[in-house]
């Protein structure tokens, strides 16, 4: 691909948005980093990957971390801004990728090729879906939501000024409930393609 | 209580809860804190002018004292002295910074002891300590960390112990001047002391410290260290300390201008130059002799900070001026039920706790005029006492946690961006009990000196 695409995929927890993300990085058949961008920072700090996902898109801890002069002791920071570099360099790089999360609507907004996305679904769809991937209870699988989205909510809202979610902060919000999860990417698919043809 | 003193209480707790949550930028809390006391407490509750004018202390520019004092003298309002010093200071580290000085000087004593881990370790400690006597724990811990990381890289051997053990030394350091941490330049400058004042009492106490702290850090961290470290060192391999120097006449003239600041801080009291006379000189000549890049290094300055103090100043008079810091000083002097022993364990161990969690900063402005207070009501106890007390207190009880110092934000922070991630438990482990035992040695070194 000549043109620079990076998509950058935000997504409520059980809403499908990683599958989505897989899937799209594949049609377009660009490299996708979400968890393979832990695996880069471990080979690169020597870090191990279950360290890195240890504090991967956590909030940190207000009373027990302080910043002095761009400088924070919180673990969590230091893995998010590592994360940030490493997506801008290679979004400067010229490299197209797709991101799960990690902010990079807004971390990477200024670059020409992005397209940013949100994956929302309604609280039924995503309680089923998690109830079968994680072999939980109704009841479980929705406080487990509520918890990861509370936690991802912190993170990006920590890190950005804008509203995790906002509508206004991404170029599409998209409801995996309404075409379903094949109907989104398709959708998705689509509207992207559309948007090189227009760009290019 | 009056509707004043409530109001400075209120103001006072919300800029500390503020700086604890770190959601505004420090220096944004305490300035809007200052501007709330200067017209809620002083203008609308206090009607009192001359309480603003005496905070914003702008007269004492003017005066003779302030850049030249013969005899001591105490400060009120708005510390401008403190300021004014650390923003000379800011420009001269920056300047030497940008030809390298710090990097040359690490790589030179790593040359110096062949590279090998051990003694690197033991050096590095008590280079901590020294530079940060002179020059702000965050830019020493800044180099150090980073030279440390690259040696451990060349070296095989894990920095941790080693950055952990750099930045303990670089906090009792700076507990040895007044000009190593900034409680010490507030204490000085608000009480009228001298760098000899500081050197010959907290100094003493923090070399005696270093020792013991350098034998425990190397008991504690033995293990680790030799055990990962080989014999044989290929010297070779190592980058050469000449390489660090960016610029050899800005190196050579900045190393200058760093001598002399030592040498004007160390005679200040002969010389009677005050330290904000000094921070101007060296600013200046920083200035002049960097030429065209003055700019730059004029841009580089923290003014953050230098806000954050002015915005802390004035809310710390609002306490003050409403008799607020009168009550602590009472409620110090019931509860010590005037036992000059305990009342010197309180301000060194309360001093301790509270600045191991939150900015020793704002503690040690809060607790001048409380210490004032205090020496001129209790019979059987100097000033000085507790003022060593306290500077011992905030300054080494910064050091028992991630949080507690800025140098232990900055090094930590450095070896997370490296792959070496320092939590909590991993740094309170070994350097927790660190703190509790220079904080018993410099209990006893103060009873037995003074009481």
């Amino acid at each position: 691909m000549e043109q620079q695409l990076i998509i950058s995929v935000g997504r409520e927890f059980g809403s499908g948005g990683r599958v989505i993300a897989e899937a799209l990085a594949k049609r377009f058949d660009i490299p996708i980093y979400d968890r393979h961008l832990i695996t880069e920072i471990a080979e690169k700090t020597g870090l191990s990957p279950e360290e890195i996902e240890k504090y991967n898109e956590n909030p940190k801890s207000k009373i027990f971390s302080r910043t002095v002069r761009g400088y924070s002791n919180s673990i969590e920071d230091n893995i998010a801004e590592m994360q940030f570099d490493f997506l801008r360099k290679k979004a400067e790089s010229g490299e197209s990728f797709v991101v799960v999360g990690r902010c990079s609507e807004t971390k990477l907004r200024d670059i020409k090729g992005l397209v940013s996305l949100f994956i929302l679904a309604d609280m039924d769809a995503k309680v089923k879906r998690v109830m079968e991937i994680y072999d939980l209870s109704e009841e479980k699988a929705k406080a487990f939501i509520d918890k990861k989205d509370r936690k991802r909510k912190r993170y990006h809202n920590y890190h950005c000024s804008g509203h995790w979610g906002d509508s206004r902060l991404y170029d599409l919000s998209i409801n995996s409930s309404r075409l379903g999860i094949d109907g989104t990417i398709d959708c998705l698919e689509e509207y992207i393609r559309r948007r090189i043809k227009i760009c290019g | 209580m009056t509707a004043a003193q409530i109001f400075a209480v209120i103001i006072f707790a919300a800029m500390f809860l503020m700086i604890v949550m770190d959601k505004i930028e420090r220096h944004l809390v305490t300035l809007g804190s200052g501007v709330l006391t200067l017209t809620v407490v002083f203008g609308i509750c206090m009607k009192n002018g001359s309480a603003v004018w005496n905070t914003l202390a702008l007269e004492g520019f003017t005066k003779k004292e302030f850049w030249y004092q013969v005899s001591e003298s105490e400060s009120k309002g708005i510390n401008w002295a403190t300021i004014i010093f650390i923003a000379g200071m800011m420009i001269m580290v920056e300047g030497m910074a940008k030809a390298g000085f710090f990097r040359w000087l690490c790589m030179r004593i790593a040359y110096l002891v062949k590279c090998r881990t051990i003694p690197i370790f033991i050096t590095f400690m008590i280079m901590s300590a020294v530079l940060s006597m002179f020059i702000d724990s965050i830019t020493v811990i800044m180099f150090l960390a980073a030279v440390t990381i690259e040696l451990a890289q060349l070296l095989k051997f894990n920095p941790v112990p080693m950055i952990l053990s750099e930045i303990f030394c670089a906090n009792l350091g700076g507990s040895a001047t007044m000009c190593g941490d900034p409680p010490n330049i507030i204490v000085g400058t608000s009480l009228g002391y001298s760098f000899g004042d500081f050197l010959t009492n907290t100094g003493l106490a923090a070399g005696i410290s270093l020792i013991i702290s350098v034998v425990f850090l190397y008991f504690s961290f033995k293990k680790e260290i030799v055990g990962e470290s080989s014999g044989s060192v290929d010297m070779s391999k190592f980058p050469k300390p000449s390489e660090a120097i960016t610029n050899k006449r800005d190196f050579i003239i900045s190393s200058l201008i760093f001598a002399c600041a030592v040498v004007l801080l160390v005679t200040h009291a002969t010389t009677h130059l005050t330290v904000a006379s000094i921070g101007v000189f060296i600013a200046a000549v920083t200035l002049i002799t960097s030429g065209k890049h003055a700019p730059e290094l004029l841009k580089k300055v923290d003014y953050k900070t230098l806000i954050f103090f002015i915005g802390l100043f004035i809310v710390v008079s609002g306490l003050e001026e409403t008799g607020i810091l009168e009550l602590i000083a009472d409620f110090i002097k019931k509860i010590s039920g005037g036992n000059v022993m305990l009342m010197v364990t309180i301000i060194l161990w309360v001093s301790a706790i509270a600045s191991a969690f939150v900015d020793n900063i704002p503690f040690a402005a809060t607790m001048v005029p409380v210490i004032q207070s205090l020496a001129e009501t209790t019979s059987g106890i100097q000033l000085t006492t507790l003022a060593w007390a306290l500077s011992i207190g905030t300054d080494i009880g910064g050091s028992a946690t991630p949080i507690g110092a800025s140098a232990n934000v900055v090094g930590t922070s450095v070896a997370a961006k490296n792959g070496y991630p320092i939590g909590w438990g991993k740094y309170c482990r070994k350097i927790a009990p660190a703190t509790v035992l220079v904080l018993a040695v410099s209990t006893v070194y103060i009873f037995v000196r003074y009481l």
